[in-house]
């Protein structure tokens, strides 16, 4: 046989290298272009609300942080709203820990309605609770009224009450979660062995639960400390961190004590973040698994039974009843004072022009959110480059940074050229996009999770390049995580009100915005309706996705973020 | 009988889940001091019976009797039976020493005597000087022994171990059986087994439970489970059986003897109790008992002539399927170097022995 010839390779075209090359790393190449847009959009504002706490007339200066210091309402301002945002978590957790208990545990004709309450809060954007106390206990309150109050709801105990109304669903959601996932057997094992109830929740159940009761009280906490409207609202003369940096630049236009005040906000959301992140990666408690045991409801003890439920029935009870009173102040002139049925606040022209400019935002933010969001959890699941991690908990920050802050920040960053963005609809969605993105991300993520890489191998392997791999496998394959994101990022979009109260320009206003303002001026008849419209958009979205969950077996937690 | 002898009575026990009833009217009694295992396919109520009896599940009528007093209206912490759950549910959040003294703290024992008694409890289970390991720290045979020793703190009158060996490697499980039996027989203390593995079951119990569909099929040593079998279902759910149906043709009394014609022929043997002549039964035939050779036996009854169909040689036995007339049968050889290997379509000869349980039809 002859000797093989030595094979002959053409050196290729520059253009042939190129396209190779590109084509290569293509995956890079995304992951540096989404990098590029989370710096600009989430990190930049951040950096140019720290510069502008530090930047004097002449150079770097702390005298605005000394002023903090010094001046005694702005140092209350802060304490207010860690002893808010404390109190918050305590009240939250103890009332979530009742409700999950006896709906996974208790009674069984009760779990349903107590579930059902529990997650009612989810449909309403959280300042829905400011306005209902305004009309039980405002200074025209149906309560008030009725037993002749001096005392009005305005302060420190009305901004606890509502944003604890409003944040019971996500401690309820992250206890249940953790309380239903415990092994029945344990607790059974503890009984076995001559354990009371109360000691068996003392001694096993609690310190079970301890990681999952952390991680949801970090995230109540950082809530509602960053949580803007019930404190804008009923806040009165306390001074509470995110309100005050809103009057301050809005009403004083004085953007370095604004940012001050938002650095200042943001330090403890940061430390929880990582603190979170931690704790999420940090170490469970493994038990060995088994078959899973249907476990009967046990029979509770009346120790545990009757404060249990008068705590659950009273929190489900308030629930209830601030719902019922801004849906019927959305039909009556002036509820307890004139209570003639008129439609004019669902009809009132502005309402739906907020409303109607509302959902064009949201829906340019769903989409734009919903792509990036696809791609981000693409490039951090598939990518394998130095940084992905980075990617990742830069792109899950925004859920933890508050409004108030990445609303100063766009205003700061996005007022001159070559971004200008200030006084368009575009700075309101790219808002919303980025503020939100961890819910997109996360659904991608875990549902690329679900996908075997030997799929998008077979493709390349068949001559596939990246972009044809993504278009023609990936995408088909997460279109439910698409959509989740979609409709997630919508719901969030269309409620949220803490950034864009920044960003609206004159003549054009958002539902949130428009509801926020109605409410400080004592339009409540006009502020429900237009929440209520609110609440009709919301469980539209939720029951699309409840749909979508069942349909495709997809499922998405439930967040809150506004 | 004397009732100071049984240690759990369990009378017409009926437990409906919806409209499903899972238990339909069980009635048993335990001896003081016996193993006593349940054993079924999935589904047969074999785990709920036992959560019955220790109080997790409430049964919808009937009684449970502990030493002469009904419990079955008291919740588990009142009652004197301790469980060993499949997945062993050792507090995760707690050491060693922690777990095995739960209940001991609870019913308010004096420290020193906790340590003592805790100190006892790892000398029996084996695990002396690991009081102070977190759960997690522990291999799955000592998490096992873990368990045990928790449920045994409180010296229960009645141990409960339901499906224990269950999450434990082949060789381990083999080594706790014989443990699990050793420790039981020591402290003398009445046990009730659940398990779906019936040689499990075979090698550990004074008594099994078979059960099927909510009911009792049979209560009884494991010799008679696996030899006098109640029904097709236990003599097939204990080991493979040869199942042929015949008629009893002749029956002799002195000495007594009986004949059935089957499909393959003939077929005498000793009945175990008082049969008639054209009674329709069906006789039960263990793979093992029955022998080949090349040539043809001589001396003996039963001899059939057949042909090998399937031969597999694995190991310590010879499986063969061997066809005899049409009909196909299972044979085990034990020891097959000393004894040859068949192949397929050889002509061989079986012998099938002459104490042969059966079956009476209904």
């Amino acid at each position: 046989m002859a000797k093989a010839e030595a094979l002959y390779l053409p050196e290729d075209s520059l253009r042939e290298r190129i396209k190779t090359y590109i084509n290569a790393e293509l995956v890079n190449i995304f992951a540096a272009l989404l990098f590029l847009l989370l710096v600009i959009f989430l990190l930049y504002p951040i950096i140019a609300v720290l510069i502008k706490s530090v930047k004097g007339p002449q150079g770097l200066t702390l005298s605005y942080y000394l002023k903090f210091l010094i001046k005694g309402y702005y140092f209350k301002s802060l304490t207010n709203t860690l002893l808010l945002g404390f109190i918050n978590t305590v009240v939250c957790l103890v009332v979530g820990f009742c409700l999950a208990y006896l709906t996974t545990r208790g009674p069984l004709g009760l779990r349903k309605p107590l579930k059902v309450v529990s997650m009612m809060p989810l449909i309403a954007p959280p300042y829905l609770f400011a306005i209902s106390l305004i009309i039980l206990f405002g200074r025209n309150g149906i309560i008030t009224n009725a037993f002749h109050l001096h005392w009005t709801i305005y302060g420190f105990t009305g901004v606890v009450v509502a944003q604890t109304l409003a944040f019971i669903p996500l401690a309820y959601l992250m206890i249940e979660n953790t309380l239903r996932s415990l092994n029945p057997n344990l607790e059974e094992s503890a009984y076995d062995l001559g354990a009371s109830e109360v000691r068996i929740i003392r001694t096993i159940t609690i310190p079970l639960l301890a990681p999952g009761i952390l991680k949801a009280g970090l995230l109540v906490f950082v809530m509602t400390i960053a949580e803007f409207g019930n404190a804008a609202i009923l806040g009165g003369r306390t001074p509470f961190l995110a309100p005050d940096t809103y009057t301050m630049i809005i009403g004083e236009g004085d953007f370095e004590m604004g940012s001050v005040l938002s650095v200042v906000l943001i330090i403890p959301c940061i430390i929880i973040f990582f603190l979170h992140n931690y704790l999420l990666t940090g170490k469970k408690f493994t038990t060995i698994g088994g078959k899973p045991v249907a476990s009967e409801p046990r029979k509770m003890t009346p120790f545990v039974k009757i404060p249990f439920i008068i705590i659950s029935c009273f929190a489900g009870l308030a629930i209830v009843i601030s719902f019922g009173v801004v849906l019927m102040a959305s039909f009556t002139k002036i509820l307890g004072v004139n209570n003639e049925i008129v439609m004019s606040h669902i009809k009132n022209f502005d309402s739906n022009l907020a409303i109607y400019n509302s959902i064009k935002v949201s829906l340019i933010a769903a989409l734009i959110g919903a792509i990036i969001g696809t791609l981000l959890a693409y490039v951090i699941v598939r990518g394998k480059f130095f940084g992905r991690s980075f990617i990742e908990m830069l792109s899950l920050s925004g859920f933890a940074l508050p409004g108030t802050v990445i609303g100063i920040g766009y205003l700061l960053a996005f007022n001159t050229p070559p971004l200008k963005l200030t006084g368009g609809i575009m700075i309101l969605a790219l808002n919303c996009v980025f503020r939100f993105l961890a819910v997109g991300v996360e659904a991608g993520i875990s549902k690329l999770h679900q996908i075997n890489i030997e799929i998008e191998e077979a493709s390349s392997d068949l001559g596939a390049n990246f972009v044809t791999t993504f278009y023609k496998i990936v995408l088909p394959l997460m279109f439910p995580a698409f959509i989740a994101g979609f409709i997630y990022t919508f719901m969030t979009a269309i409620v949220s009100l803490s950034a864009v109260v920044f960003l609206v320009s004159p003549g054009f206003e958002l539902a949130a915005v428009k509801i926020f303002d109605a409410a400080v001026y004592g339009e409540i008849g006009v502020a429900s309706a237009t929440t209520m419209k609110l609440v009709v958009i919301v469980i539209v979205c939720m029951i699309l996705l409840d749909f979508l969950t069942k349909k495709t077996g997809f499922g998405l937690s439930h967040k809150k973020g506004v | 009988m004397n009732n100071d002898q049984w240690m759990l009575i369990l009378h017409d026990i009926h437990k409906f889940y919806d409209r499903l009833e899972v238990l339909k009217g069980i009635t048993m009694e335990v001896k003081k001091g016996e193993l006593v295992t349940f054993v079924g396919p999935s589904g047969c109520g074999k785990t709920t019976l036992l959560r019955v009896i220790g109080g997790f599940t409430n049964l919808d009528t009937g009684q449970v009797i502990l030493d002469g007093h009904r419990i079955d209206r008291l919740p588990p912490n009142l009652r004197d039976t301790r469980i060993c759950f499949q997945n062993y549910a050792l507090f995760p959040h707690m050491t060693v020493a922690d777990n095995i003294s739960y209940g001991l703290k609870i019913k308010r024992w004096k420290k020193g005597r906790i340590q003592e008694r805790v100190e006892e409890l790892l000398k029996l289970v084996k695990l002396e000087g690991l009081g102070g390991r977190m759960i997690d720290k522990l291999s799955g045979g000592q998490q096992q022994r873990v368990a045990l020793a928790r449920a045994l703190s409180l010296e229960p009158k009645v141990l409960l171990l339901d499906e224990p060996l269950s999450n434990l490697d082949a060789n381990l499980r083999l080594i706790m059986r014989g443990e699990i039996r050793k420790l039981q027989e020591r402290l003398k203390i009445t046990t009730i087994f659940v398990t779906h593995d019936q040689f499990e079951a075979m090698s550990i119990s004074d008594r099994i439970v078979v059960m099927k569909e909510g009911v009792i099929q049979q209560i009884g040593s494991p010799v008679e489970i696996y030899e006098r079998p109640n029904n097709e279902f236990i003599a097939s759910f204990v080991g493979y059986v040869n199942f042929l149906d015949g008629v009893i043709k002749a029956v002799e009394l002195h000495p007594e003897r009986a004949t059935a014609s089957t499909s393959i022929g003939e077929i005498h043997f000793v009945p175990e109790r008082s049969i008639n002549v054209g009674d329709q039964v069906k006789l039960v035939i263990r793979p093992e008992t029955i022998d080949l050779s090349k040539s043809e036996p001589k001396g003996r009854n039963n001899i059939f002539q057949g042909e090998v169909e399937i031969g597999m040689y694995v190991g310590s036995l010879a499986k063969y399927t061997v066809q005899v007339k049409g009909e196909r049968i299972i044979i085990d050889q034990s020891n097959p170097r000393e004894t040859g290997l068949f192949k397929t379509n050889d002509k061989i000869y079986l012998s099938i022995p002459e104490n042969i349980h059966l079956l009476t039809k209904n």
